[in-house]
């Protein structure tokens, strides 16, 4: 998991560590991806980075594609964990509070790993329908910590049916916005305004910027 | 070429396909486009075009800014719902189509902010954190791109009150937005 801010520091464990040839090869990929741009790499050059033979590729994967989604989803499953974990040990917490717990946790593991993180997301958007699949996938899973919020809004029930939409749908523009500005390092920077956007649908502008304000 | 990408998926809609749809020629595609690309982004610039077109015809008499909105939220979803495939290869394909496709597409969502900032600032509303309109923007389109990429669309009209309850609640509060919710004033 990771050492939290400045995770990438040299020395610490990245968070997505590889272990077994497979991980070693979709490790890889990303990490060439990130060099060279998704469509310049082959296949020779995923092998070289991970030090392994050509044959070792064919055994695990069909094709780059297969293996760049393989990495993908291993990436969002780790994200989602993360998250998860943050929001979970805040049990006990006020809806908010486990929230922010949440998007810190989601903030410095991307900052961490912002060269995976520009990857994952400039290049699998190019890959049509079945990395879009995926990729709702992976931001479904917070619809459930988020949803939690109905029941802490004082307007619970009457909220729209796609409130968690809106408010994943308006953090996630704005990570991607920092991402593909190049300061996908400086993330945890945006926690009050992410803050905002993510709780403002559940509980309305003045409280969701009382707790923007405690932040920053 | 937009039917036929809203369709096929970008990736899979050809040159060909589109000569089949528009009853044209190939030689009169190369007259005009250098290739698949290029037919794509003007057809994007014009797609956009005409939604914008349809927007700016729909609030030419709207007095205040919710009323406008609506209006124009109004006419784009109307749009949406009589050419989804249009819409999905405006909205969901643009992805595919690489780096130039997404620069215009990302303009289209911060004009969209703009204008919400724009229209605000006059308003008699809360004083709105300067995030507020993104984050507006950023929402209602993440809500259009999961309709049209999961096809659910053809009813996207029906998502208006919800999107005007979520315009509305930064600026001017639950009340509000709830009257905009149950169907406007």
């Amino acid at each position: 998991m990771s050492d939290g801010p400045g995770g990438s520091a040299p020395g610490s464990r990245p968070p997505y560590l590889a272990r077994t040839d497979r991980e070693r090869l979709m490790e890889a990929v990303v990490r060439v991806a990130a060099e060279k741009g998704y469509a310049a790499i082959a296949v020779a050059d995923v092998c070289a980075a991970a030090g392994l033979p050509e044959a070792e590729f064919e055994r695990h994967f069909p094709s780059k594609e297969a293996c760049f989604l393989a990495a993908y989803e291993a990436v969002s499953d780790v994200l989602a964990a993360h998250v998860a974990a943050a929001y979970e040990g805040a049990a006990g917490e006020r809806w908010p509070d486990r929230i922010v717990a949440g998007l810190r946790a989601l903030l410095e593991l991307l900052a961490a790993e912002s060269e995976i993180a520009r990857v994952a997301i400039l290049e699998v958007s190019s890959f049509g329908e079945d990395a879009r699949i995926r990729y709702s996938r992976a931001l479904e899973r917070f619809v459930p910590f988020l949803e939690e919020g109905r029941e802490y809004s004082a307007e619970s029930g009457e909220l729209p049916p796609d409130t968690a939409q809106f408010a994943i749908g308006g953090a996630a523009a704005m990570i991607f916005d920092e991402i593909r500005g190049g300061r996908g390092r400086e993330l945890p920077a945006i926690l009050p305004g992410l803050t905002y956007a993510v709780l403002m649908p559940y509980l309305g502008a003045e409280a969701a910027e009382a707790e923007m304000a405690r932040l920053s | 070429m937009l039917s036929v990408v809203g369709a096929e998926g970008y990736a899979d809609a050809s040159v060909q396909d589109a000569l089949e749809r528009a009853d044209a020629y190939r030689q009169a595609f190369y007259d005009n486009f250098t290739g698949k690309l290029d037919c794509y982004l003007q057809a994007y610039d014009a797609g956009v075009e005409e939604i914008e077109a349809s927007i700016l015809a729909a609030t030419r008499d709207s007095v205040g800014w919710r009323d406008e909105l609506r209006a124009g939220l109004g006419a784009a979803l109307a749009h949406l719902d009589a050419e989804p495939d249009v819409g999905r290869a405006l909205i969901v394909e643009v992805h595919a189509a690489g780096r130039e496709a997404t620069r215009r597409r990302d303009a289209v969502v911060q004009r969209f902010g703009a204008y919400l900032r724009q229209a605000t600032l006059g308003g008699n509303g809360n004083a709105a954190p300067t995030i507020a309109p993104e984050a507006v923007a950023a929402g209602i389109h993440s809500v259009l791109h999961s309709r049209l990429a999961n096809r659910e669309d053809g009813n996207l009209h029906e998502l208006l009150p919800e999107f005007m309850y979520i315009a509305v609640l930064p600026y001017h509060g639950v009340d509000a937005a709830r009257a905009e919710l149950e169907g406007g004033p």
